[in-house]
């Protein structure tokens, strides 16, 4: 599994947004019986969810979040030199969302935008594409969005994944490091095609454009296969990033897993034998949100941050594709992190 | 391990009241259902140090396919 580096950019802050629809699972049983939700719920870990209306789209979390954050840091729109929109719930097939973004953010026509069409890996993968835009080309501010709504595509009457998740977006701040930059991050991206059926949408793109079976337009996730792969994966991944780096897992302040479900997740925490204490947990609150969830554990994770040194944070994605993916990288202790609620229509103008 | 073993460790981590038989499928056991399956794939893992396959988890439907992993894999006489 290689492990490649870059030299490090600075994270100048995160910015998460969920919409303000908050479901709770133990409320509303009337799709499943009791009994069904509440080993769901005890399992999973998913207590509460925010869920997207008909009307909002990833693109309008990504967009809450950066005009909060890009407020926060005082950034002009002008000042950035690439936007990177990550998402598997685009707008449209085309154009590419991060277009619809960069208008409403106002940015300048020689911004670089395009959207990556990763699910849960896609955080890491993210920041590892604007690192090296910071790196090699010369630009000095990007932006990584990241958002999905995924209860958009999923099935209400399909227990496997109805109480599951959650909708969140994201947008994070990177800028060259300059004369900071001669610390190094850590990237592991890998990629097991072989899994594609694990978790897909079969209808509705170019494969099958129109379907006969409405339920082919919506999520299907085979459970097992994205639990066997995700053991046989993620301990390795920790390893192998952690010793590219040569950096022990003390050192290591908090390691921000993917909330794909709590079982996996402690399974993981015991079978790599890491702390609890290390490893924050937001599924409860927020549910899965798929890659989000990474950006969205880092603002609402409760984390402990000192004020005289950064934190070290391996980050680590893994689900759809198959893909999966670490970024062993810093976050300044005076990066900004903030939350939003995102009310709907009034916030997209 | 013996085969009343291994009966008695599945019997326990599907919280059933009476020992299970080789011969009952997954619909037989209550929960044995699709999050019982990732218990099952976490418990191999966790007590035998076996990982199952994709293949593996899809051919396993009944008790007596439990058992033959553990037998595959040298866990059980």
């Amino acid at each position: 599994m290689p492990v490649t580096s870059a030299r490090a950019a600075t994270i100048r802050g995160i910015t998460t947004s969920v919409p303000s629809r908050r479901f709770d699972n133990l409320a509303d049983t009337s799709e499943f019986s009791k009994e069904d939700v509440e080993k769901v719920v005890r399992m999973a870990g998913v207590r509460t969810r925010h869920l997207a209306d008909d009307a909002t789209c990833s693109s309008d979390l990504c967009l809450a979040a950066a005009r909060d954050l890009l407020a926060s840091l005082e950034w002009k729109p002008e000042s950035i030199d690439a936007l990177i929109l990550v998402t598997q719930s685009p707008d449209y097939f085309l154009p590419s969302t991060s277009c619809l973004v960069h208008r409403d953010l106002g940015l300048s026509d020689s911004c670089a935008t395009f959207d990556v069409g990763l699910g849960c890996s896609g955080y890491p993968y993210g920041l590892w594409l604007a690192t090296l835009m910071l790196e090699k080309t010369g630009f000095r501010r990007a932006l990584v969005l990241h958002g999905e709504t995924p209860t958009r595509f999923s099935d209400r009457s399909d227990r496997s994944v109805a109480l599951l998740f959650g909708d969140a977006g994201s947008a994070t701040a990177l800028e060259s490091a300059g004369d900071e930059g001669s610390r190094q991050w850590w990237f592991s991206l890998n990629t097991d095609g072989a899994g594609w059926h694990d978790l897909v949408i079969e209808g509705g793109g170019f494969r099958d454009r129109f379907p006969e079976d409405r339920r082919k337009t919506f999520v299907s996730m085979n459970g097992a296969g994205i639990f066997n792969f995700t053991i046989r994966r993620v301990p390795r991944l920790i390893e192998d990033t952690l010793h590219a780096a040569g950096i022990p897992r003390d050192l290591v302040d908090y390691f921000i897993f993917h909330q794909s479900n709590q079982f996996i997740m402690r399974h993981l925490a015991n079978k790599t034998g890491l702390p609890e204490s290390k490893m924050p947990f937001t599924i409860a609150e927020f549910g899965s949100t798929g890659g989000p969830s990474i950006p969205l554990t880092i603002t609402k994770g409760d984390l402990a941050r000192p004020s005289d040194r950064p934190l070290q944070l391996l980050m680590l994605g893994y689900g759809v594709g198959l893909s999966w993916a670490s970024a062993l990288v810093d976050l300044p202790a005076n990066a900004v992190l903030n939350h939003t609620v995102y009310r709907g229509a009034e916030a997209r103008v | 391990m013996t085969e009343s073993e291994a009966l008695k460790w599945v019997t326990e981590l599907f919280q059933e009241p009476s020992i299970l038989t080789p011969e009952l499928l997954r619909d037989g056991v209550k929960a044995w259902d699709s999050l019982g399956v990732l218990i099952l794939i976490a418990a191999l893992d966790d007590d035998f140090d076996i990982m199952v396959s994709d293949d593996e988890v899809e051919r396993i439907r009944s008790v007596g396919d439990i058992l033959d992993v553990l037998r595959r894999n040298g866990k059980l006489n």
